[in-house]
């Protein structure tokens, strides 16, 4: 049983500027009592969630909506454990798999057959499992030849593609998305949707950003609305 | 009965703090197998479109000790039967210490990628770095095991102390470079100092000399703390045995640094995301 549960967590990122990221400016403060210079101790931080509470359990398809920095993306990665809440408390349980920034995971100089074993494994696979799903994915990408050569030669939507298959590969319990699929052409994405059913069905909890209201009607059992770091559930 | 009370929720912050630190590394060790993929491909893809491969790393090292070795020589008036066994492993030792140091305080903020984007444990980069280095030590002694065929040294039991010298070092090495690597993610001009150090302390180690050359420096030379580890491989190699308070101060070093680097792990983690 997959569960996430947010309890009035509050997500604040400090900002450092540039003094105040240098070793030596802290260390000079120190001795001359912050006269010498300036802004070595400026922190800004900035709130991005406020007192968030929800829970997640088996069979929820969440789609996340708000507007440009409302915190989606934080949101997505305090769901995941990237980020710790400055206060509240986060229990989940069950395993994460996230698609967030396009290409993470890959190096460029590498094929694309070496980068669906290294993403594999940053995953969590073993090699014989990533061995068994190679041929589901080569199937899945339709990227043919292209697999063979360096990733730094490819589109970002055949970028996306490659991710994709592999996040979607294994059946994760819990699958995290950020807005991903505006970069597929049109074929990709009636696949991914396919995809997506699929694995969906598959995994408890799933848990996706969108601006498209069309996608979010179509997977999502319950929708979040993010405004400025608080959140509201919508119907 | 509020001092008690503080003390009482200090410890137990402390504890939780070295908890949350040690299962960073508990889950990182789980993964070990993944480290060593990436240190493996990391050393391949370096070498890919050139000519040598990784034996590049086996010529350059041999070039400089072939250079050196015999320049050094005749400047310090030392013999090369010893000079240049002592200074090809010293110099490939260096060549590990310094390159995980070098490389350490950068760690976290070259893999943000993986940190921002997927739920990783931080530690399995440091074990990467460690292994990447690991795997150049093992190329370099190539060249250690070439010299010392054209100028041996006595050879017994002692030899096998190369082999509890290397695991004190690694266990050094592994709290110094996760501590250094957080203080780098912290404090972005941290890399240029520990860059602008390690040449200098290359110099102020017994690399290219031996400590028992130093006229007046041999206990100043102990201050340094990688004297213990330079010495903890090269002296085994050479035959003679480590006295025992350089592995009195190693194992000190490994259980009280390692203590306290993974306490303030612990403690700081959740904030690293949001420093690099």
């Amino acid at each position: 049983m997959a569960y996430i549960n947010f309890d009035n967590v509050t997500v604040a990122y400090p900002i450092y500027s540039g003094g105040a990221k240098s070793l030596t400016n802290n260390l000079i403060n120190i001795g001359t009592g912050g006269r010498v210079t300036k802004g070595s101790g400026s922190v800004v931080t900035i709130t991005a969630l406020e007192n968030i509470s929800f829970k997640l359990s088996d069979g929820d398809a969440i789609g996340l909506i708000g507007h440009n920095g409302a915190g989606k993306t934080t949101l997505l990665r305090t769901m995941a454990g990237i980020y710790k809440p400055v206060s509240g408390t986060v229990m989940k349980s069950g395993k994460i798999s996230t698609i967030i920034e396009l290409g993470a995971g890959l190096d460029s100089e590498l094929t694309g057959y070496e980068n669906i074993y290294r993403m594999g494994l940053l995953l969590g696979m073993s090699k014989k499992e990533i061995d068994n799903l190679i041929p589901s994915i080569e199937i899945f990408t339709e990227l043919g030849n292209f697999l063979e050569a360096p990733v730094r030669t490819y589109s970002s939507g055949m970028l996306m593609r490659l991710m994709f298959a592999v996040n979607t590969a294994t059946m994760p319990e819990i699958l995290i998305v950020d807005e991903m699929f505006g970069t597929g052409d049109k074929g990709f994405q009636e696949k991914a949707e396919d995809r997506m059913k699929n694995v969906i069905s598959a995994a408890k909890i799933f848990v996706f950003a969108s601006h498209s209201d069309y996608l979010i009607e179509k997977f999502c059992n319950r929708v979040f609305e993010l405004k400025h770091g608080r959140m509201q559930e919508i119907y | 009965m509020n001092y008690l009370q503080s003390m009482f929720i200090t410890l137990i912050t402390v504890r939780k703090d070295f908890k949350d630190g040690l299962y960073d590394i508990a889950h990182s060790l789980q993964r070990i197998n993944m480290a060593f993929y990436f240190a493996w491909g990391d050393t391949k893809a370096r070498y890919r479109r050139s000519i040598l491969g990784p034996f590049w790393i086996v010529l350059s090292t041999a070039i400089s000790v072939a250079g050196l070795g015999f320049l050094w020589s005749a400047l310090l008036r030392d013999e090369p039967s010893k000079l240049v066994p002592s200074l090809t492993v010293g110099l490939v030792i260096w060549q590990f210490i310094s390159g995980c140091i070098l490389e350490s305080s950068s760690l976290l903020v070259r893999n943000a990628h993986f940190i921002r984007n997927m739920s990783i444990p931080y530690f399995i980069f440091a074990i990467q770095l460690l292994m990447r280095q690991l795997i150049n030590f093992g190329h370099n002694f190539i060249v250690v095991i070439a010299v010392l065929a054209i100028y041996p040294p006595q050879f017994s039991a002692v030899q096998l102390l190369v082999i509890p010298g290397l695991i004190l070092i690694i266990g050094n090495l592994a709290w110094i470079v996760l501590f250094l690597a957080m203080v780098g993610a912290r404090f972005r001009d941290f890399e240029q100092i520990i860059g602008a150090l390690m040449p200098l302390m290359f110099f102020l180690s017994p690399v290219i000399y031996r400590s028992s050359q130093l006229s007046m420096g041999q206990e100043i030379i102990w201050l340094n703390p990688f004297t213990y580890l330079i010495t903890l491989i090269r002296d085994p190699i050479m035959g003679t045995q480590p006295p025992l308070f350089v592995y009195e101060v190693a194992i000190s070093a490994l259980l009280i640094g390692g203590t306290l680097s993974i306490y303030q792990f612990g403690k700081r983690r959740g904030k690293i995301a949001f420093w690099i």
